[in-house]
């Protein structure tokens, strides 16, 4: 800690910017990390796809013009990013098309519409998780708190009847309910036995996947007349309807606002209330915390019921604003939405609008990612590993510098730490 | 955040009989009472439960142990007792050591009384009788794979850098482990594949948390995300379109002449795959090396603390590297060993194995010994979790599956405190 404090102020302010913006700011890194992500998905589609490797062992082959199979690789790669971008931001043909027919404006929006509905229930949960690593705790249960909040809302949106302006409430707060109930767990047993809540919340996870396929296989909530792992579906009067209407067929719906209400929930949280300070010392320094007089343990705790909730929420925005009806794989499957939401809070830096911005950057890659396997035929699993390789760089801002060449503090590390086994 | 101190000492030897111990023992007393309540006076008083010993696929066995038939209700009534016992015992005696032992004995009387009850005749079971033997086979196939990772786990922490990718190397390991295997057809180049891809992994570990700093938790957690993924992406683009890269591998047994004849005993220890008797050896060196040559020193002196084994000219952050590569490697073997006793690879198909064997290195207070006695018990209830649906007894599947994942909960909640981690584990090491 002693040396390496970061450089002074250059002699020339003409430069000051510059310096500050590649030694400080956190964008910088956040950009360059999401170029080499994008570099190394690229070198996994290369390194796996057919098509790519007989271009090039053709070459080896028959002496062909290593052009050939300079293309073939660019074609591939080119075409997979395409697709992931046409996909989750907008289709420029399509654009050009409704411009000048004056038709089809809502196709040309669909894919904006989908990565906002993809990003309403990773921002809630983000937002959860982020709260967590702020105070320096690793909610890695969300996943699970977010299918107990979906089975707690589901339930009270299918099986209550009541008017809308009771009924949505009620719905989305049984959703909260049911994170908090699963996300107190790690909390209470952190606090007062001091089991770690990483080992915790992981078998929660795997404890509540079990009762999801219970619950929907249940009679009480499985789908009359269906064998399969599908609940009841839930009353329209507990449903998120659609922003623009049914009619118009995209998908976002008044989720969104949800979500941006817990963004703005979670600011003056972390930044105006006193709670909320408690919270930052306890991460910040835990023993600073303890003599200034902060209960560890209601922090813990609180914590918890606050990140759990919030995931619950997640989980019940998504069964409300979607399917209606909750599955076997609901949340779990391709990307755990939970597993997720940790690369957010990461990239976001556990900040409420950089997880914001962050969520519909990886709400935009796995819609995009939908895109391209159906386009390409490369598997949506690529946009996952993308994230992971992108959050791993943005945690080691050093090793970014370093691989492009920018003045770095030596002493720099993500501001986040969790705590060991036995502390 | 950058440099906590490591933990004074006195914390060390010292526990005090705290309101923990009254928790675990309550909580055994209470199994006890399930146990005696449900299993044994919910039985009718004329069933009955069968085990027996000859292995189904060993027909031709030298021996032939008949049934033992007993009276379920009594039986489990008397194991439902003698939990209350221990329980009890631990509640008033507050014993200083030995805890966890009763504690894992209970884990296994209740197992075992789970089991009577199930397979209970007149009862809801077709199955009608217990073969023991396939039992333990079964269960030591689990058990070993656990072994490895605790192994991998106990490897990293001792030297105070927090394995919790072991769950990705395990993946890494039956991937790669898969593709040589189909396509060398060699067990051998196998576990050589799948400890690469497991050391590479506790390299990348290793690169980011002790040249980086990175928080080694949060690394991990990445790790086993892109792992899956990276997995899970290769099996569609890769192993799906050639099947042939993934077919089935299950790991032949090499009997072991005359010991694999011996009763019950042969056939679940000397009868197995190469993997079980590398678990052994590994076993074995493992706990020699820690705890008998000059490396295992300091090995744990870089793991309870760093700064006083630097000052006498350990080289901290070159061992950490070494026990974490080693330690990726052997959960990579791990990864193997799985794929090998299912076949071939599927992604997924891990489901957080990883993290219970790390629960099991925990219960077995970061030692060989510990580790593996912890190990065994996990292992029975992850197998008796997927299988006693066989006997057909009134409680789901899903319900059933639960129950590990709860016996990790309950563990790593009532022993954690009680237990000591190496003093430094999970500290990021600046040397200055």
């Amino acid at each position: 800690m002693t040396e390496a404090t970061p450089a002074p102020a250059p002699a020339r302010t003409r430069h000051a910017a510059l310096v500050w913006m590649t030694s400080q700011s956190p964008i910088v890194v956040t950009v360059l990390a999401l170029v080499l992500g994008f570099f190394v998905g690229a070198l996994i589609i290369i390194t796996t796809t057919p098509a790519v490797l007989d271009a090039w062992r053709g070459l080896f082959h028959s002496w062909g013009a290593p052009g050939d199979a300079l293309k073939v690789t660019f074609d591939n790669v080119g075409a997979a990013y395409r697709s992931m971008f046409t996909g989750s931001v907008f289709d420029p043909a399509q654009l050009w098309h409704s411009m000048t027919t004056g038709k089809g404006f809502d196709a040309s929006l669909t894919p904006i519409s989908e990565t906002l509905t993809y990003a309403t229930p990773l921002i809630i949960i983000s937002t959860g998780v982020g709260i967590a690593f702020q105070t320096g705790l690793f909610n890695i249960g969300a996943n699970g708190q977010a299918v107990l909040g979906g089975i707690a809302g589901g339930v009270a949106g299918s099986m209550l009847h009541m008017p809308m302006i009771l009924h949505l409430p009620v719905t989305l707060i049984a959703g909260i309910a049911g994170g908090m109930v699963c996300g107190v767990i790690p909390g209470v047993l952190k606090a007062f036995t001091g089991a770690h809540e990483v080992i915790v919340t992981i078998m929660l996870n795997y404890v509540i996947y079990a009762f999801l396929l219970f619950a929907v296989l249940s009679t009480a909530f499985q789908q009359p007349g269906q064998s399969n792992d599908i609940s009841r579906t839930m009353a329209p009067s507990a449903q998120l309807p659609p922003l623009f209407g049914a009619a118009s067929g995209l998908r976002v719906s008044y989720g969104i606002f949800v979500a941006l209400a817990v963004v703005l929930f979670a600011w003056w949280f972390l930044d105006r209330s006193s709670i909320g300070f408690d919270f930052r010392v306890t991460g910040a320094n835990p023993s600073a915390a303890k003599a200034s007089g902060i209960s560890s343990r209601t922090v813990i705790v609180l914590v918890f019921l606050i990140s759990g909730g919030l995931a619950g929420l997640a989980g019940i925005v998504q069964a409300a604003s979607t399917t209606h009806y909750i599955d076997g794989g609901f949340l779990i499957g391709n990307a755990g939405i939970g597993f997720t939401a940790i690369t957010i809070a990461l990239l976001g830096r556990n900040r409420p609008m950089g997880i914001l911005l962050s969520s519909l950057l990886f709400a935009a890659l796995g819609v995009g990612g939908r895109t391209m396997q159906a386009a390409t035929g490369i598997p949506l699993d690529l946009a996952t590993v993308i994230q992971s390789i992108v959050v791993l760089f943005v945690a080691t801002p050093v090793l970014v510098k370093e691989i492009f060449h920018l003045r770095a503090a030596k002493t720099e590390v993500l501001q986040l730490a969790t705590q060991g086994w036995g502390s | 955040m950058s440099i906590a101190p490591a933990p004074a000492p006195t914390q060390v030897a010292t526990f005090r009989p705290s309101g923990r111990t009254r928790i675990i023992s309550i909580i055994m007393i209470v199994i006890g009472l399930l146990t005696a309540l449900v299993f044994g006076l919910g039985s009718a008083a004329s069933a009955h439960s069968s085990l027996t010993f000859t292995p189904i696929n060993l027909a031709n066995a030298p021996w032939h142990l008949g049934r033992l038939t007993l009276l379920t209700r009594w039986t489990n009534v008397i194991l439902g007792l003698i939990t209350v016992a221990l329980g009890a015992e631990v509640f008033l005696r507050q014993p200083r050591r030995g805890v966890m032992v009763r504690f894992g004995v209970v884990a296994v009387l209740f197992l075992l009384a789970l089991l009577l009850w199930a397979s209970r005749a007149p009862g809801p079971s077709q199955v009608g009788y217990v073969n023991v033997t396939a039992v333990l086979i079964g269960s030591s196939e689990v058990a070993m794979v656990l072994i490895f990772g605790a192994l991998s786990g106990l490897m990293c922490e001792r030297s105070g850098v927090v394995n919790i990718a072991i769950e990705g190397q395990y993946i890494g390991g039956a991937f790669f482990g898969s593709v040589i295997a189909s396509t060398t057809h060699d067990f051998f180049l196998a576990a050589i594949a799948g400890m690469v891809a497991g050391a590479l992994l506790g390299l990348l570990l290793a690169f980011l948390s002790l040249r980086y700093l990175v928080d080694q938790i949060i690394v991990g957690v990445v790790i086993v995300t892109m792992i899956s993924y990276l997995s899970s992406y290769l099996n569609l683009q890769v192993l799906t379109p050639y099947p042939q890269y993934n077919t089935g591998n299950l790991a032949p047994n090499l009997p072991i002449p005359l010991l694999s004849k011996i009763p019950i005993i042969g056939p679940v220890f000397f009868n197995q795959s190469a993997f079980f008797y590398l678990m052994l050896v590994l076993v074995g060196v493992i706990s020699f090396a820690l705890f008998k040559t000059r490396y295992g020193l300091h090995v744990r002196a870089v793991g309870e603390h760093p700064h006083a084994a630097a000052t006498v000219g350990i080289n901290v952050v070159r061992v950490r590297y070494i026990n974490v590569v080693l330690g990726g490697a052997i959960a990579g073997i791990g990864g193997v060993a799985f794929m090998a006793s299912q076949g071939q690879f599927q992604p997924g198909y891990t489901s957080g194995l990883g993290y219970i064997a790390l629960a099991a290195m925990i219960f077995g207070r970061w030692r060989p010994s510990g580790a593996v006695a912890a190990s065994v018990i996990f292992g029975l209830s992850v197998y008796l979790s997927e299988n006693l649906q066989a006997y057909s007894i009134p409680i789901s599947t899903e319900i059933l599956g639960m129950f590990p994942y709860i016996i990790t909960i309950v563990v790593v909640a009532g022993l954690i405190g009680r237990v000591r981690a190496p003093g430094a584990d999970g500290i990021p090491y600046r040397h200055d």
